[in-house]
Parts: C-alpha cells; structure tokens; sequence
C-alpha cells in the first residue's frame, strides 16, 4: 500500500480541524486584540455538551451538537462580557486581559473535570455513522470526512459573512482601526460581543468534531487551542484566511513528519515549526511588515 | 443676529510631558460657518480636534456640544453628537475596498436587525454619490491601502461625508494635495457650507483660508493669539509675527 494517499488525508483532516480553531481564534484576535486562552477551553464545553446530552440522557445526538454549539457560543459571549469586557473598560494590558483568560481556561476545565470526573469518555457514534472509506489509497472514517467538510462550509460562510455583510464589514473595519471604527460610529463593544459569540460556538464545534473522532477529556482543549493558535501564528495572527494556510501547514508537517520520525514526535514538530516561524517570519505567512 | 454656537471649549487643556499642547483654551465654533483654525506646527491643532472627538483625554476644561457642557467626550459618542473628522495623517480601514470604507459607516450606529443583514441598494447609491463627489466611484473595487496619497485623503473626506454630519472637523484635509485635487475639496468645503453645515477647517495655506473661511482662529502654542474676520486677523501684526518667527 503507497502511504502517501493516507499521509495526504491525514493532513486535511488534521489541517480541518486547526484551521477551524485557528479561524474562531483569529476572529476574537482580530477584533479584541488579546490572546484569548480561554477560547481553549469552549472546545471541551462544547464536546461534554454533546456528552451530557446524548450520552447521560440519551437526547439525540443531533440535538446535543447543536446545543453544544450553541452553549459554547453563549458561554463565549457570557464570558467576554463579564470578564473581558470589564477589563478593557479598565484599559487593562494585553498582558492582563492574557493572564484573565488563562484563569477562564483553567476554571472551565475544572468545572468540567469536577462534574465529569478526567476519565477518558467517547461519544455517540450514531450521527456520522462508522462508516470507512478508501479515497484514492487512503483509508478515512465517515467522521473525518464530516470533518473536512464541516470546515470547508464554516470557512465559505465566515468569508461570505467578513465581506458581504454589514456585520462582517464592521468586524473588518475593527480589526483595521478601532479607534476610528468608534468614531465613525460603529458600536465595537456590540460587534466584539457578537464575535465571541461566533469564535466561540466554532471553538465548540471543533471541540464536539474532535470527540468524535477520539474522543473527550476535560483538558482536550489545550492542545487544541495550542495548534489552533500555531496555525494562526504561522498563516499571521489576525489574519482570518491566513489562519487556514497555517493550519494547513501544520497538519501537513506534522503528519509528514510524525511517518518519517515517530507519532511522539507530534507535538514537538508542531512548536519546531511555530519557533521557526517566531525567528523568521514572526508576522507569519500573510501579514505584512 | 443670533450667533449659535455649536462647538465650545472652556479652558480646556492637555500638556504632554511638560509641553501645553493646548493651553487653557476657551474658543466658540459657530453653526452653520467655516472656521479656519490656523498656526504654526506644533501649536494644538491636531490636539485640540483630539480632544474635541475624545481621542485624547482632557487634563482639565470643558467642551460644550450644542451648549450642553461634556465632562467627557468618548469616540463612540462624536458620532451621536453629530460630529465627524478627518485626520492629519489620513486612517482608513487599509484592508476594505475603497467601496466598503464608505458603506461601513452607512450603518445605522451599528444596529444590525439580524446577523446576515446586507447593505441595500439604498446605501449603495448614498456610497455613489460621495465617491462620484471626491472623483473615487471607478476605484471603488481597490483595497485602500493600493490608493496614491491623495486618492486615500479624498478617500477619508467621502467617507465623512458619508456620515451625513453637522459638523465636519477636517484636519489639514489639503496638504499634499495636486491641484486639481485641492479644488475638488475646495468645491466640497463650499457645498457643505451651503448646505448650512459646520466646517472646522485646519489649514496652513492662507491663500485657501482666506478664501474659504468665515471665521479665522489663530493658535500659537496651545494659546488663542488671535480670531475674527479672516483678511483681518491675517493682517494683524502679531499673526504675522507669530509665522515670521517660526
Ligand atoms: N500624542 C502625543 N504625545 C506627545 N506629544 C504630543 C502628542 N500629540 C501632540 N504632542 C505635542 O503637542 C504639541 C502640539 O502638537 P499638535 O497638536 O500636533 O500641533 P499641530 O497640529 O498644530 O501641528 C506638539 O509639541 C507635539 O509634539
Ligand atoms: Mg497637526
């Protein structure tokens, strides 16, 4: 068997995934400038949605993600009106409004961890079904292909939503200039409010794709918002699409690598390429200067 | 007659590291007039048009929006007060298209009914009309930041005049400018006066000033130095002096 077909299918579907991450961190990035931690850990809430739902009191599962997206959504925007709002209506730092969503994360996932206890769980399988396919030499389950798919519509809706909308014109125009985005009369706080909303039902999207793929724990998260934010960093930090380039780029060299070398090296191939990318292109793929 | 005045500062004051940007300044900006404030570099101007949109915090004073007296003006609010600017160093939102700068602000003070909601046709022809007026409507479709110099100037003036605003602060809004250019700002400072909009004109060519101002205001190191009749005040000794000596 030519293993290239698989290493291939294996990058998309990694690269789906942290190009979903990637572009909800991206969109909060771009908007409320301060690198939202806490983001990570709506990817658990979303999947443990879906768990307690479907599993604990056996809605159908169609039904538990739609909820944990939603519940991911609105969390978000609790979340940022709450705590994040408040803190830049204090000029708070970056390094600051950092540290508070470091404490968001850290709080998510335990109340996760407490009600759910860590063990590993699974999800239902019923929704995608466990069908397996052979594209083209390479094996891929009818989850993966979701995958792929999923994230191809969120990213055709996202760019549709960014530039032809009237909402989408605002995020932009924030993400150029807020300054001059107020004084022309945009309600930032309101389109910073409705962008957590948004990022944050994608970070639990992502978090719900990945449970059924393999599975949840309370701190599953965390790696997910590491790729996502390497993705994000190498496409160029608040650059929407170049996010995806990134995260494509990482599912690639990660995949490829981990054939070549060893799956433990995953993760250490991933911040290989990140401080490659921090030494020489600190601005990433696609931002400028 | 009965002069209004629509814009007051009242010993207002902002000092950056020891320097008095703008010096205890009490000044009155008439309705319905173009206010030329003139003065060497360095003399308030560009602070004093800060601290009116609330970009630079003030240390001590007032400013008074149609005689209702502010103990702070923030950014968001310039635009309920009726009040739009344009800076010396031209912002425009870099990455949009030269169409979407103007429709950006064509949105009702960012209250969307839905998500999804599109710009109409109705916004469409208002965006028309102000890039057909700065002479932009055929590059509507290139990002801002592939505009020449004075294309994004022009570019940051429709997009105030797409705001549909009272009072226009227009921070050196020629300098830089061809001549053909300089004449079509001219024609739009003109037409807002007729239409019985507020102008306040930062400018350093006296030639212009003179010509389009009503009302002239000489700033010299945060302080009034002098104001009144345009011809007038330029003809004064210590005008002349205070530019002799720069
Ligand atoms: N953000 C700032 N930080 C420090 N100094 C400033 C700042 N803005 C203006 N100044 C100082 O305030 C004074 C007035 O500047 P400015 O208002 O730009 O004058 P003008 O527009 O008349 O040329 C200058 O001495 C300038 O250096
Ligand atoms: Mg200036």
């Amino acid at each position: 068997m030519d293993i290239l077909p698989q290493l291939i299918a294996n990058s998309l579907i990694a690269g789906s995934i942290y190009a979903m991450v990637a572009l909800g961190f991206n969109l909060i990035f771009s908007t409320a400038k301060f690198f939202d931690i806490g983001y990570g850990a709506l990817a658990a809430v979303g999947a443990y949605t879906v768990f307690y739902l479907a599993k604990v009191h056996n809605f159908p599962t169609l039904v538990g993600v739609i909820a944990g997206v939603v519940v991911a959504g609105i969390l978000g925007f609790v979340i940022e009106k709450f705590v994040y709002k408040k803190l830049r209506g204090r000029k708070a730092s970056n390094t600051v409004m950092l540290i508070a969503s470091l404490g968001v994360f850290t709080a998510l996932q335990a109340v996760i961890a407490i009600f759910f206890t860590s063990q590993f769980q699974t999800l239902p399988s019923d929704l995608f079904g466990r069908g397996v396919f052979h594209i083209g030499g390479g094996v891929v389950t009818s989850v993966q292909i979701a995958i792929f798919v999923l994230a191809l519509i969120i990213m055709s809706v996202l760019a549709w939503f960014l530039y032809k909308t009237m909402f989408g014109k605002a995020i932009r125009a924030i993400s150029d200039d807020e300054e001059v985005a107020r004084i022309v009369g945009i309600d930032t706080e309101k389109v910073i409010g409705r962008v957590f909303f948004i990022g944050s039902a994608i970070a639990g999207l992502a978090g719900i794709l990945v449970g059924f793929d393999t599975g949840i724990t309370p701190t599953m998260g965390f790696s997910l918002l590491l790729k996502g934010v390497i993705a994000a960093i190498v496409g160029g930090v608040g650059n929407v699409f170049g996010g995806v380039m990134g995260a494509l780029l990482l599912g690639t060299v990660e995949n490829f690598g981990i054939w070549y070398i060893s799956g433990e090296w995953k993760d250490a191939i991933a911040f290989t390429l990140l401080i490659i990318f921090l030494i020489f292109r600190p601005q990433g793929i696609f931002n400028r200067k | 007659m009965v002069s209004v005045s629509i814009l007051q500062t009242q010993k207002l004051h902002k000092h950056f590291n020891g320097v008095n940007a703008v010096d205890h300044l009490s000044l009155r900006i008439e309705k319905g007039k173009v206010t030329g404030i003139v003065g060497p570099n360095g003399s308030g101007k560009t602070t004093l048009v800060n601290l009116l949109t609330g970009m630079v915090p003030s240390d001590s004073g007032a400013v008074l929006v149609s005689e209702m007296k502010l103990s702070r003006i923030r950014p968001y609010d310039v635009r309920t007060y009726g009040m739009t600017r344009t800076f010396q160093q031209v912002r425009l939102f870099q990455q949009m298209s030269v169409l979407d700068n103007v429709l950006v602000v064509l949105t009702e003070r960012g209250v969307f009914l839905s998500l999804f909601e599109y710009h109409t046709n109705f916004h469409l022809r208002q965006a028309k009309v102000v890039l057909e007026q700065v002479g932009l409507w055929d590059k509507r479709n290139e990002n801002a930041e592939n505009l020449s110099y004075g294309q994004r100037k022009l570019l940051e003036i429709a997009r105030a005049l797409a705001m549909g605003s009272d009072t226009m602060l227009l921070d050196e809004p020629f300098a830089g400018l061809f001549p053909s250019m300089k004449k079509t700002v001219a024609g739009i400072v003109q037409k807002l006066r007729s239409e019985g909009k507020t102008v306040v004109l930062i400018e350093h060519d006296m030639e212009i000033i003179k010509h389009l101002s009503d009302h002239l205001i000489v700033l010299d190191a945060g302080k009034l130095l002098a104001e009144g009749k345009s011809h007038e005040v330029l003809s004064r000794k210590e005008v002349i002096e205070a530019y002799l000596g720069e």
